[in-house]
């Protein structure tokens, strides 16, 4: 053993999130440039950091989820892709996706690793846990 | 033999860890992983990061006497 690192995840890669969205049967769709929400903003919540009251609801693309009325919106902020999306449990997105999306994020890091694994000649062994969670062991190539 | 293991739990934290590494190469293997997926928030270093490829680095301490 040698280090230990923890990361918190940027969606930087588009390719990745749509590889993501593969996995768990979510459908992404290139230049929707609207996502479904709620529709209006009530104040309950905080507008999320760096965005207004009209830009709710306004995306570059979306992920439609199986079984939830609500989408979800990506929008391209800087050099990284932002997921936004309206968590009102009618909507249902937090029951298939888990608290902030976290399965879309877990699925997103496990695509982006696997496939630059892969290109730079790892092994790559991947397993889910008993947790849920996704063990990937890369091993051969530089390893 | 040596292996990295990223561990991706289902809130989308993501943990990576490097086993049979000497030295600081095991920095150098990760930081793709690293770039990639985004920010490193914390990094623990064991016991293997501070030996070298010939062996442990030792300190000598100026002892009483």
């Amino acid at each position: 053993m040698s280090h230990i690192a923890k990361i918190e995840i940027e969606i930087k890669d588009l390719s990745a999130l749509k590889a993501a969205c593969v996995r768990l049967g979510l459908e992404f769709v290139c230049d929707q440039r609207t996502y479904a929400w709620f529709g209006q903003h009530i104040g309950d919540y905080p507008i999320p950091e760096g965005f207004t009251v009209d830009d709710m609801g306004k995306c570059d693309h979306a992920i439609r989820v199986p079984g939830a009325a609500y989408e979800i919106g990506v929008i391209k902020r800087d050099r990284q892709w932002l997921l936004v999306w309206d968590f009102w449990r009618s909507g249902g997105l937090e029951r298939v996706l888990g608290k902030s999306a976290g399965k879309l994020k877990q699925a997103y890091a496990a695509s982006k690793a696997v496939m630059e694994a892969r290109r730079k000649g790892y092994l790559v062994k991947e397993q889910v846990t008993k947790n849920g969670g996704i063990r990937i062991t890369l091993s051969g190539g530089r390893a | 033999m040596k292996k990295i293991v990223i561990d991706i739990d289902e809130t989308g934290a993501v943990r990576i860890e490097t086993e049979g590494f000497v030295g600081k190469s095991c920095i150098e293997e990760t930081k793709f992983l690293k770039d990639l997926l985004g920010k490193e928030t914390a990094q623990q270093l064991t016991p293997a990061y501070f030996a070298t490829a010939r062996g442990c680095v030792k300190k000598h301490l100026p002892l009483c006497g």
